[in-house]
């Protein structure tokens, strides 16, 4: 579960990044982050995998508040994301095969291990027959297959997207979307920040719009007041009191 | 542990692929390894020529040639008698040109033929002191006795041995501090080249959860191979050219007894490696730890 309650982000240029973000993304979700450019998406990334601490606010990601967590303990925390990037961010010097195993290899797994699960992975994103592949061999849409195939490979809890299908092809990007609701599906939480509207509405999903470091609008929030509420935990403790009085 | 030798492996790969730098710290800490190694050296030959001028605190007097045997053995009882002396020990004429053969070996072959009577060394007692911070003080009182002629006085040569030595030590201390910072900073730098190279695959393993110990490793591992490497070739270098170095030395200052290198290539070979060990380990540390510190944590998400 992650959960943003009253956070804000003001870098040391100044740069107001996010004002008073209030959300809460429970476990098995899929969430759509959008919005232009410079809107704070990425720094509403940076803040769930910790590269930035907020200014104030708290951040709850898995029972962790990441406001106070410390530094020797994000590793950890990171083994429960997958983080899926738009320029794939594969190693050109390794095949394929080690692309998906060097994820394995830096939290220790053993190496029986590796043979076992990194095949399984590649037979998931349907490129069994690339391991011996390097990247350069790849198309985009590979790449992206590999890099989904490298954020799963150690089960994380969720998997954070930025903007994975920026660099591929519409088909590929389709097909990508698939295979991320697929997981959903089992389970995983997904949050994927996208521009691509085309594919918000043919694959839908909770959206949250940032606009000017501020959230302006939730769908989930306007189909459901319940969830409304909940997302403003000031109002929801008043207001849940007064419904039990 | 298990992943030791995948980041052996990774660490190993770093020096190959990054072989220019590789090579120039390697220099580098090979010069630095090899002055230090130098001065230790020449520190420690000439305490051991101290040592044997000293001679386990002796001083030779000598006694005038007219003194017959029986005055000389009354000069012996009057050192003796002296608060400050140990032991002494009588040298007859005879044996102290026997002793000057040997000594000289095969460089004495022109004083082989004297004849007793041509012998012109004279008697002389070995005298051995029980503090030699009194060393003044006790020969002032040995050559006021009557029939003393001389004594030898090592207190000058020593006193310059020890003035070179702190000399050497001195220069040989900043040379080492001057190089050592200079190496430190070459295998920074080469570790640094590394890391930028493979910066993707640092921000890849942060990502997914790698510890900043886990993304150190092979960075050190690269720099204790640079030390170690360094430390073999200077080790090699070493046994070359000492004796080399020492015999140039040995005709400046004859009477210096010349430390043998097996005693001290096993030592040397040891403190080489282990220091190369050290630089490369502190070398390696000082560019990750900046870089993770400065970098590494914003590199996940661009």
């Amino acid at each position: 579960m992650i959960e943003f309650i009253d956070v804000s982000k003001t870098y040391p240029n100044g740069t107001h990044a996010l004002h008073n973000i209030n959300l809460k993304i429970d476990d098995g979700e899929f969430v759509y982050i959008v919005g232009a450019s410079g809107a704070g998406k990425s720094t509403f990334l940076k803040l769930i995998t910790c590269e930035e601490k907020p200014n104030s606010g708290q951040i709850i990601v898995n029972g962790v508040h990441l406001e106070t967590i410390k530094k020797r303990n994000i590793p950890y925390l990171r083994r429960n994301m997958g983080l899926v990037f738009q320029d794939f961010r594969l190693i050109e010097t390794m095949n394929v095969f080690d692309n998906i195993a060097f994820a394995m290899r830096v939290v220790g797994t053993r190496e029986k291990e590796i043979e076992k699960r990194v095949p399984f992975f590649l037979k998931m994103v349907g490129l069994s027959h690339k391991a011996k592949m390097f990247p350069s061999e790849l198309s985009g849409g590979e790449k992206q297959r590999i890099g989904l195939a490298r954020a799963l490979i150690n089960h994380p809890k969720m998997l954070i997207a930025d903007e994975p299908t920026g660099n591929i092809d519409p088909a590929m990007s389709y097909e990508m979307l698939g295979m991320l609701s697929e997981i959903n599906k089992h389970g995983t939480t997904v949050v994927m920040v996208t521009h691509e509207h085309v594919l918000v509405r043919e694959f839908p999903h909770r959206i949250v719009e940032i606009n000017n470091g501020s959230i302006v609008a939730d769908s989930s929030l306007m189909q459901n007041p319940a969830a409304a509420q909940s997302a403003e935990p000031s109002e929801t403790s008043e207001k849940g009191g007064g419904t039990d009085a | 542990m298990r992943k030791l030798p995948y980041l052996a492996k990774e660490g190993i790969k770093n020096l190959w692929h990054n072989r220019t730098m590789t090579l120039a710290s390697i220099f580098v800490l090979v010069a630095c390894l090899l002055l230090t190694g130098l001065a230790v050296l020449f520190s420690m030959n000439i305490s051991n020529a101290m040592q044997d001028l000293e001679g386990n605190n002796q001083v030779t007097v000598y006694l005038k040639d007219e003194v017959s045997p029986q005055e000389s053995e009354q000069i012996g009882k009057k050192i003796e008698a002296i608060e400050n002396v140990a032991s002494i020990e009588f040298v007859d004429k005879d044996r102290a040109l026997e002793n000057m053969l040997n000594r000289l070996g095969d460089d004495g072959t022109l004083f082989e033929g004297l004849t007793e009577e041509e012998n012109f060394l004279p008697d002389s007692y070995k005298v051995s002191f029980r503090d030699l911070s009194l060393y003044d003080q006790t020969v002032k009182e040995i050559s006021a006795i009557d029939g003393v002629e001389s004594y030898t006085d090592y207190s000058e040569v020593a006193e310059k041995l020890t003035r070179l030595d702190h000399l050497v030590s001195v220069a040989g201390v900043w040379i080492v501090i001057v190089l050592g910072i200079v190496s430190l900073f070459i295998i920074a730098n080469t570790i640094r080249v590394t890391m930028f190279s493979r910066r993707q695959e640092i921000s890849i393993m942060k990502s997914v959860g790698a510890t900043n110990g886990f993304i150190r490793i092979p960075f050190v591992i690269e720099g204790i191979c640079i030390g170690v490497i360094a430390g073999i070739i200077a080790s090699a270098v070493l046994y070359f050219s000492y004796s080399a170095i020492m015999d140039s030395i040995s005709g400046v200052v004859p009477f210096i007894r010349l430390i043998p290198l097996e005693e001290i290539l096993l030592k040397a070979v040891i403190a080489f490696i282990a220091s190369g060990i050290v630089f490369g380990t502190i070398g390696g540390s000082i560019s990750i730890t900046r870089y993770l510190k400065r970098e590494g944590g914003s590199i996940i998400i661009g």
